[in-house]
Formats: structure tokens, sequence, C-alpha cells
């Protein structure tokens, strides 16, 4: 083809596409710098993740009472906790939908999750990780970025957790 | 005059400069290209005529008749909302739908709402008894409505999109990345929906 007609037609198919189709951006995937953001605790009290994200390793698990991987998942976390849990920052992000602070608190009291309990009804955490789903889990490196994420009631964590202390 | 192989040809490299200029931002030079971090979609915009289709459904209760298969365009003159989902049973669609089921006046009022995936019918009506769903689930296995809504995804299942359909037949509002687990996302959907329930 001809340059001129070829530079024609990139134009058109790009005006096409930027016109008719819109771009929709992905989130910060392995590889990214984790966001810094601050969500609230279950009191409602601001907690900045950028006093964990950069100086220590870091796992944030999404989650909800009601579900049902998270429920699967928690022995993997509870032991990676037990394990880690002096070098790592365990964090779990309740969700917040269909899952109101009371059944939340229960839940805490019933359960003791492995982690800091963090209630983010704003869902600035779950826009700026791209949450898609509960049980996302995402670990962290001490240099902020992304070594791990995952879904699902059965997922790798103590491999992906020994690469963000090593790292 | 461009020939259609040349044209194809444009398209596609103009495609992949679009996908891959998001991406460019955030990969060092040593990095080994990812998976894109952009995706283009299409689909109706508001204002826009939503269009029909016929799918069959089920809910909490059982098959519907094959001879009253959902039907869009029978719905006019009420608000109707499209959830796209991925599938039936995965952790960010139960996320959806309970929160759809557990809000199901506050968000939705009077609205009909509806959710599309490629799942059959049987695994529908397990997933509606198993977060007793109020409403109903289409099941659309080759896609075809979802394509024609922009919410054909990859590897045989939907995005996760929702629209409502004002009572004219036209998109009132729509959103093509919904996040099943933003709380503001919900609140987005309701206030559209009651937009679309005050509009003539």
């Amino acid at each position: 083809m001809a340059p001129r007609f070829r530079r024609r037609a990139l134009a058109l198919a790009a005006l096409a596409f930027s016109a008719a189709a819109p771009l929709l951006a992905q989130g910060p995937g392995k590889g990214d710098q984790a966001p810094v953001i601050a969500v609230h605790d279950l009191d409602g009290q601001p907690v900045d993740l950028g006093q964990w994200i950069g100086h220590k390793p870091v796992l944030i698990e999404f989650w909800a009472t009601w579900c049902t991987s998270c429920q699967a998942l928690m022995p993997t976390v509870r032991a990676a906790a037990a394990k880690y849990g002096a070098q790592v920052e365990f964090l779990g992000i309740n969700v917040t939908v269909a899952d109101p602070k009371a059944q939340v608190r229960q839940f805490i009291a019933e359960e003791h999750p492995p982690y800091r309990v963090l209630y983010d009804d704003e869902g600035v955490s779950q826009r700026a990780f791209d949450v898609a789903a509960t049980s996302y889990v995402v670990i962290i490196d001490r240099a902020g970025r992304i070594v791990y994420t995952g879904t699902g009631g059965s997922q790798p964590l103590e491999s992906a957790l020994r690469r963000a202390i090593a790292n | 005059m461009i020939n259609p192989v040349a044209r194809r040809g444009a398209v596609a490299l103009a495609l992949s400069v679009a996908l891959t200029t998001a991406a460019a931002g955030q990969d060092t030079a040593a990095a080994p290209l990812g998976p894109p971090t952009a995706i283009v979609v299409s689909g109706p915009e508001q204002g826009m005529k939503a269009p029909d289709f016929l799918l069959p459904w089920a809910d909490k209760n059982g098959v519907g008749p094959d001879d009253a298969q959902f039907s869009l365009a029978a719905f006019r003159g009420q608000v109707v909302v499209l959830a796209f989902y991925p599938g039936d049973f995965t952790p960010g669609c139960t996320a959806e739908m309970q929160t759809f089921a557990d809000r199901y006046q506050a968000l939705f009022g009077d609205a009909v709402v509806v959710g599309i995936s490629t799942n059959d019918l049987d695994s529908h009506v397990k997933f509606a008894q198993s977060l007793g769903l109020p409403f109903r689930l289409l099941s659309d296995p080759k896609q075809r409505v979802s394509d024609k809504y922009g919410a054909k995804g990859t590897e045989g299942h939907n995005r996760r999109v929702v629209y409502v359909i004002g009572k004219n037949g036209k998109v009132a509002w729509r959103e093509m990345q919904f996040v099943a687990t933003d709380p503001k996302g919900y609140d987005r959907l309701h206030a559209a929906i009651a937009a679309a329930e005050a509009a003539k």
C-alpha cells in the first residue's frame, strides 16, 4: 500500500475507534507500583496504606463475610500470617457490598481473621486496585511493587510472600 | 481506493496501537510486554436505541417456558436493567448478584432487572436459588446479545457491564466496567434508575 494511503487508513481507523469505542483502563497488575491510598476502618477512622506500602511487604485481601472463596482461603492466609506476620503487614479490606458493619463485627468476633480489618465503604481501594471479586489478593514487596495478584479459595500465597520478602 | 486486505491490516495495526498506548507508560524497557492494560468497548451509548433481543431465562423457581422467552421490546414503557456478568458462582458475580438481591427494592424499585451470562439455564436456576435472586437470569451462550451491547469478553465470558434502558427503549445509562465490589457503583446505578423512572 502506498504510504499516503496507509497513513490515511491508519488515521481513519484510529478516528473510528476513538469516536465509537472508548478504551477502558485496567487496574494495576504484577510488576506495577501499588497505588497508595487511604481507606476507613470499622470505626470510620481513615487509615493510610502509605504507612506500610513502600516500607514493608504487604498482603491485602479484599473480602466479605458472605464470600465462600474467602472462607476457603482463610486457613491459607492464617498459616501465612502465622509464619510471616512479623515481616509482612496483613490487611483485609472488606468491600462493604451486602456486608453491613454489624455483620462484619460479628464475623470478627467469631472467626478472628488473621489480618487488620479495614472497611472501604467509599470504594477507594476497590477502584484503585480494580478489584473484580472478593477473595482478590494483592501481595506487594518492600519497594511497593506488586509481586502477586490472584482470586479464589486456593492460592499460592506462601511462594509469593517469600518473593515479596526477598525483593 | 484502499483494497480490503490493506484496510483490515491498517485497522488491526491502529487497534494494536490503541491497545498498547495505555501500557507504554507502565512498561520498563527491560520488561516483556504483558497483556494489554486497556480494552476497546462498543455497544449503544446513552441516548441510542437499545437493540432488541429474545433470550431464554430461568429464576429461582425454575426454567422459564420456551414460548415465553425474555423480550426487551415487551417491556417498553418500563425501566429495564441489563446486567451482563461473567459467570454463575464466580466470586465477582456472587458479589454483584448478592448485592442486587440484598438491596433489591431500594436499588431497583419498579425497574425490571435481568442478569445475562453465557451459563445454561440449569446453572442459572442453581445460582438463583443459592442467592435467592428475585429476578431472572438470561442465557446467552453464543454471546449474540452481549456482542450487540459491547459486553462480549474473552474466553467465552461476558464482561461486567450494566445498562439502564429507559421507558422509551433508549439507553439511559451504562457502565461498561462495573466493579462488583465498589459500593459507589451501586449508588450510581440507583441514581440512574431513579432518573430513568422520572423521565417521560
